[in-house]
């Protein structure tokens, strides 16, 4: 393992659905040698991609888990992560990003910048993720690189810098010019193994020597030196080039733009040089903690070996040792036998096997230095915990997660299958924060709860598989929530004497709709009640938010603020001061005009032109808001919109039929909004159905 | 309260009146490259937006992107021309009325008024209120227009939907004896209404062409905002 920083890279690749993520992965693990034979996707070879380990990923030809994996390359070690690019599974992406220190964004050449694109691009700004882009599927019909890169900068506002240019499209894609070197570079042997280097084709001199120019004169601005030389008109050099474009994209200010086609062999060599080139070592990257110890300031984390270590735990598998815990180090150094403190519940541990992950393969490592990505054996923790030294206490900030959307009820068909359910569970609930699962109370019922129909789906089978439980799952039903819409005082008092000790207690106050799930307010004054109930009071309240007075929903948006009271020297406690909070809390919501709340999500259509009427159509015939549409290249055109979740159950075999199976939808969750009257009394209507049965 | 006041504020409803808008089936507003035909148009669609009715907005030369920001910068002037607002209010107001605004970008070449059709139809199968104009942006008039014309005359009678087109005219194009520009003079039965936004000075004259009786009426709107700045 690399000790030396500079030369190591920890890198994600990320895009859009079916942009060629995983293929790329597949080329840069044959390139460095890491692999000996290419498998595709979804290949004839029934092997699959290496790095879609799972059976179901490589029966439906997405990538589900992201897969973390190391190569070597020009001196360099470079520790890649492979992420899913389908939106229910975004919490993989988030959490690969959090980990990482830049990103290859592959883009289709014909497609160009997609919603999943957009949605990455979000994540690695929230991150401050450095990227290189790479457009990919040159060979593709329709391909067109400058519009992809000029898409870049319309739709993400990137900085977008072609650093190379296609020697040929479409069928005709036979290799590169690399603009930095100016040198055209074609990929020989069965795999394209064999870099040829060549002048470039007189025919596109002119073209090269212009679009360099525009390149250099983009650039220049991250590097004086190379200001310098173009003012003075000395010569410009291949290092001066590139420190600039290092700088630029280090920064976050340029995206440099690389092409070729992963499937087809072409151009991934140059892409690996650009990896090592200008994306940042974990040198060149500020991490920051929290210092639980120190006021929970921020400290910043040296990438260095000898200070005490602090770990990020970003991803969990259960494999057949037991859990798998993959961890990024990002300062000090895991040797085995290491002593290390989960900051977040402050159990002990001793670090046992330290290995290196080759996507399911795995290598034994002795230690783990800061700066490298790796996995440890037998650690009990969850996805997002922090492991430092014991002289610290130091936890990493916290990966956004979302709240999940839609649940599904499952059923056991038998004993052992109720077993081997909730093992399984209990496993999956680990691994992804955003998959949820509790029992229904009154139902007794196991609800799982998800990103999406695919994401459920997706638990469901492996359920099946992985864990041979055979479930009957129920109707998918979307998470509601219940809010206020307007002020509304309460004043309740909670009075009860029967016999012995009595209890009472009064709030007054009001409720009030804010952004927030739950606030409290105390604004008690004069000791109407005593401080010591105040907790009590809280408690009381935040109690009420889990199910809703109206359908029994969660509650969301409430701002409490209790302004006064009374107490009982005797016949009060906390007991007593908590059913008052739940009383004056049903005295004010009633009165708060309550609604009810369903999550909106984002669904992005792709068509061909033909079918874009229809498809509009499709999105109005479910409650949705078309938020535009656009006609991309003469041939697709894509919708944007915003649609109910409750809508959206099949969607995908209504679109499917309705368009001859040629088009696509993403859907991701985009917000809660109240729900219309009219379908406020149909959810109405099915919960007072559904009573009787229980 | 504000939604009246911005209405009321409207260059549409001082030139136009709000009711007249969609009365009848074409109108027209004319005027050179960059002096603000789709920004009156915005202006059109934003009124009826005000007015809680579905607007759907066709470009063949601009991205939903931009359509976007057109709206947006629409809504900020009629924001402005009236004064100080609770900015919270404004924004909700917006988040509100926007949802019923469509906007479509096609390719000319590939523009197909049957795409239309099918979304309007679909409106119609759910049972929902239909868009009570269409915007129709960058349809170019210096070709043959005819039929494409013909197809939407036929839409906004089967729909009963008023649509508005802007029509480029070119400098150094005279104006036609009746004071028609001449890419509109071909169709000038077809169309119930035509501005045509004239720049003077600093300013942009709007002359009602055509509008039932009224023509040759003369409103003078500032140039960078379209806000009416002076009657006369």
């Amino acid at each position: 393992m690399i000790r030396d920083l500079k030369r190591v890279r920890n890198i994600g690749i990320s895009a859009h659905i079916d942009s060629g993520k995983t293929t790329l992965t597949e080329r840069i693990l044959f390139y460095t040698a890491r692999i000996h034979k290419i498998n595709e996707v979804r290949g004839k070879d029934g092997v699959g991609a290496i790095m879609d380990s799972m059976d179901l990923e490589r029966e439906r030809g997405i990538t589900i888990a992201s897969a973390a994996t190391y190569c070597e390359w020009n001196n360099h070690n470079i520790n890649i992560i492979d992420t899913p690019g389908h939106v229910d599974f975004t919490v993989e992406v988030e959490r690969s990003l959090r980990v990482l220190d830049g990103v290859i964004l592959v883009l289709c050449s014909v497609s160009g910048v997609q919603s999943q694109s957009i949605t990455v691009d979000q994540q690695m700004k929230r991150y401050q993720v450095p990227c290189i882009a790479f457009v990919n599927k040159c060979d593709r019909s329709g391909a067109n690189p400058a519009k992809v890169s000029a898409q870049l900068r319309d739709k993400l506002g990137h900085n977008s810098v072609l650093m190379q240019l296609p020697i040929g499209l479409e069928d005709k894609h036979e290799g590169i010019i690399d603009l930095v070197s100016m040198r055209a570079l074609y990929f020989e042997g069965d795999n394209g193994e064999q870099v040829v280097v060549k002048d470039i084709p007189a025919n596109m001199m002119d073209e090269a020597k212009t679009t360099r120019e525009k390149m250099i004169d983009a650039v220049s601005l991250f590097s004086e030196a190379l200001t310098d030389a173009i003012l003075e008109e000395k010569e410009i050099t291949t290092e001066l080039i590139m420190d600039a474009v290092r700088t630029g994209t280090i920064s976050r200010q340029m995206t440099p733009v690389f092409l070729g086609s992963a499937y087809k062999n072409k151009a991934v060599q140059p892409l690996l040089d650009a990896v090592v080139n200008y994306l940042p070592s974990p040198l060149d990257i500020e991490n920051h903690a929290i210092d639980m110890d120190n006021n929970e300031e921020t400290v910043i984390l040296e990438s260095s070996f000898d200070k005490p270590t602090v770990a990020l735990a970003f991803k969990l598998e259960d494999g057949q040792y037991g859990q798998l815990t993959y961890i990024r180090v990002y300062q000090g150094c895991i040797d085995k036998g290491d002593t290390l403190i989960n900051s977040r519940d402050g159990k002990k541990f001793k670090a046992g096997r330290l290995i290196r992950m080759h996507s399911s393969q795995m290598e034994d490592v002795d230690a783990l230095p800061a700066g490298h990505i790796g996995a440890m054996f037998g650690i009990d923790c969850a996805s997002g915990d922090t492991f430092v030294s014991p002289q610290i206490n130091y936890t990493l900030l916290a990966m956004h997660i979302m709240e999940p959307v839609i649940s599904l009820s499952i059923v056991p068909k038998d004993n052992k299958a109720q077993i081997n359910m909730s093992k399984a569970l209990n496993r999956f609930t680990k691994e992804d924060p955003t998959f949820k699962t509790y029992v229904d109370r009154e139902t007794g019922d196991t609800i799982i709860q998800g990103m999406g129909e695919l994401h459920l789906e997706v638990y469901v089978e492996r359920m099946k598989r992985e864990y041979a439980a055979e479930v009957t799952t129920g109707q998918p039903r979307v998470a509601y929530r219940e809010t206020i819409t307007q002020k509304a005082l309460f004043n309740y008092t909670h009075k009860k004497q029967t016999g012995g000790a009595g209890q009472y207690g009064r709030v007054s106050g009001f409720l009030e709709p804010c952004d927030e799930d739950f606030i409290f307010v105390n604004k008690v004054t004069g000791g109407r009640i005593p401080s010591n109930y105040i907790p009590a009071c809280e408690h009381g309240f935040k109690g009420c938010m889990d199910k809703g007075p109206k359908l029994e929903f969660p509650v969301t948006g409430i701002k409490v603020t209790l302004e006064d009271g009374a107490y009982h020297a005797v016949d009060s406690s906390d007991m007593a001061f908590k059913a008052a909070a739940r009383g004056g809390f049903l005295e004010g919501y009633a009165k708060a005009k309550p609604v009810i709340k369903e999550p909106i999500m984002k669904v992005v259509i792709e068509t061909p032109n033909e079918f874009q009427g229809s498809c509009m159509g499709l999105i109005n015939q479910r409650r949705g808001i078309i938020q535009g549409s656009q006609e991309e290249g003469g041939i697709m055109s894509v919708i944007e919109s915003q649609v109910p979740l409750s809508e959206m159950f099949g969607f995908s075999t209504i679109l499917r039929s309705a368009t001859q199976g040629k088009a696509q939808f993403t859907m991701e969750f985009s917000i809660y909004k109240q729900v219309p009257q009219s379908v406020a009394e149909e959810i109405v209507r099915k919960k007072l159905e559904e009573k009787p049965k229980k | 309260m504000l939604k009246k006041d911005l209405i009321l504020k409207s260059p549409v409803s001082q030139t136009l009146g709000i009711e007249n808008v969609k009365d009848g089936r074409f109108g027209a507003v004319i005027s050179r490259a960059g002096v603000g035909k789709t920004s009156f148009l915005v202006q059109i669609a934003i009124t009826q937006l005000l007015r809680n009715e579905k607007i759907l907005h066709i470009s063949l030369v601009e991205p939903i992107e931009k359509i976007n920001l057109r709206y947006n910068d629409g809504y900020a002037n009629l924001i402005d021309s009236i004064g100080y607002v609770d900015p919270q209010k404004a924004v909700r107001l917006w988040e509100d009325v926007c949802t019923n605004k469509v906007g479509i970008s096609y390719n000319e070449s590939t523009f197909d008024t049957e795409k239309v059709r099918d979304y309007l139809k679909s409106f119609k199968k759910a049972d929902l209120t239909l868009p009570s104009i269409i915007i129709m942006d960058g349809l170019n008039f210096d070709k043959d227009v005819s039929g494409t014309l013909e197809k939407l005359d036929h839409l906004s009678r089967d729909f009963s939907i008023f649509i508005w087109f802007s029509i480029k005219s070119h400098r150094e194009e005279k104006l036609c004896d009746d004071g028609y520009p001449i890419q509109l003079e071909t169709y000038k039965d077809l169309f119930d209404k035509a501005i045509f936004l004239n720049p003077v000075e600093d300013k942009i004259e709007a002359v009602i062409l055509k509008d039932g009786t009224r023509t040759d009426q003369i409103f003078k709107l500032d140039s960078a905002t379209m806000m009416i700045a002076e009657k006369e």
